[in-house]
């Protein structure tokens, strides 16, 4: 059942050319932030290796953006369409439902995964840091979308609404976007330092960048940065478990 | 009383000389010299070691030595700004014994076209004079990048197959409507 609902999704979400031009638009964008960081007369005089990590930035901020977009209505549409009901009364569980849900998600973040894979290997060619890279945008992806996947379907649950769903959603990736983007000089007090530990943002973006620019390559120098993401994941399980115990107990159609 | 102011006059007179020549004589006798300059002129991107050295042609040794660069844009007519173009433009050497030559090593990284004279600087301690070495031009020529790392083919390939995956998606599915 889960593998049904998995292939509903993906069908629904890849198989028009409607609903895959957002990946071409973001093609487009990779194109032309690697073009324009390689040839711009001083984007280009920067070294080989910040320009990988603005590179992996924009590749991971784009697949968490897309990402998000689409966990914030993939269940709640299910409500607004009232299909869930009838989802239901088939012998679907909770759990395949939401799992079926992950899947087709984290799918979106392997195909922009995959299509990112060229412009990665041209940016890092020569530096002997390509699968280094490669690799650790695979792991630092997939564990933060995964953590945003789970936090969002546990807000999907909650309000069963994909406006407010979206809305709720976009303001907690920008209050974590916004800070990892900050320069250094502006998280110098405890308080930016203490959030800056804890922002999965913040860890995939200092994880990159401890690969790339300080050549720390292998888990062990990164478990700093990887403890954080998992214990922001297991967070966002936790709050993902409760809001569907919510659900469960309170049935399709809200009382609220 | 004219003949007493006189000769305060000459006092005053001879130990303003003194002094001045105390001044002269115990400047840092410093010599420095700019190793690399036929190697210097590159590309705007490339990373060229300045390399030089500092001697003490003295007879006692000096202390405090601090040696930095310092580059002049010859077409503006304006200093640069170094901290773009090198890492540590100032180097701190600390006491060179009487007759000791020691190397200085700056990697710069290029990073505009144009013309350009650079010299080292030292300053010792206890001593107001620093000390210069002849100028060194270089060159530095414009980068010129088409297609940096082929990435030309694949910012430009990238998008054209995707879209043609979508026609054929979609041609797909209609043929099988």
């Amino acid at each position: 059942m889960l593998t049904h609902i998995w292939k509903k999704e993906i069908r629904g979400e890849l198989y028009t050319w409607k609903s895959m031009l957002w990946l071409v638009i973001a093609s487009l964008l990779f194109s032309f932030t690697s073009y324009l960081l390689l040839t711009n007369a001083e984007l280009s005089l920067l070294d080989q290796t910040e320009l990988m990590w603005l590179l992996g930035k924009i590749i991971i901020g784009v697949a968490l953006l897309i990402v998000t977009i689409d966990a914030s209505s993939i269940i709640t549409t299910e409500f607004e369409k009232e299909t869930a009901e009838s989802l239901f009364l088939a012998p679907v569980s909770l759990k395949d439902f939401i799992l079926g849900k992950l899947f087709a998600s984290l799918t979106l973040w392997a195909a922009i995964f995959v299509v990112s894979i060229p412009y990665i290997l041209v940016a890092s060619a020569g530096s002997g840091l390509g699968l280094a890279f490669m690799g650790y945008v695979a792991l630092l992806g997939t564990i933060g979308v995964i953590g945003f996947i789970f936090l969002i379907f546990g807000i999907s649950l909650l309000y069963r609404s994909s406006k407010n769903t979206i809305t709720t959603a976009l303001i907690i990736l920008l209050a974590f976007a916004t800070p990892a983007l900050f320069t250094s000089t502006l998280k110098n007090d405890i308080v930016s330092q203490v959030f800056s530990a804890a922002n999965p943002i913040d860890n995939m973006f200092n994880s990159l960048d401890n690969v790339l620019v300080d050549y720390k390559t292998s888990l062990i120098d990164n478990w700093q940065f990887l403890l954080p993401l998992v214990v922001f994941c297991m967070i966002a399980f936790a709050i993902l478990f409760l809001s569907a115990k919510r659900f469960e107990k309170q049935g399709i159609v809200k009382n609220d | 009383m004219k003949k007493t102011a006189i000769i305060y006059l000459f006092m005053v007179l001879i130990i303003g000389c003194g002094s001045a020549r105390a001044q002269i004589t115990g400047a840092p006798l410093l010599s420095m010299q700019i190793l690399s300059s036929k190697t210097l002129s590159g590309t705007a991107g490339d990373f060229v070691t300045v390399e030089g050295q500092i001697t003490n042609a003295g007879s006692k040794p000096l202390g405090d030595v601090t040696t930095y660069l310092s580059l002049m844009d010859n077409q503006n007519k304006l200093p640069v700004d170094l901290e773009d173009w090198s890492a540590e433009k100032g180097l701190y050497i600390g006491t060179i014994d009487a007759g000791q030559t020691l190397p200085l090593n700056w990697k710069i990284h290029f990073v505009k076209a144009g013309a350009y004279s650079l010299i080292i600087i030292a300053e010792a301690a206890g001593n107001d004079l620093p000390q210069v070495s002849a100028i060194t031009q270089f060159n530095v020529s414009p980068k010129r990048n088409l297609n940096p790392g082929q990435v030309l083919p694949v910012a430009l390939g990238t998008p054209i197959v995707l879209i043609f995956v979508l026609f054929m998606l979609s041609y797909k599915r209609r043929v099988d409507e």
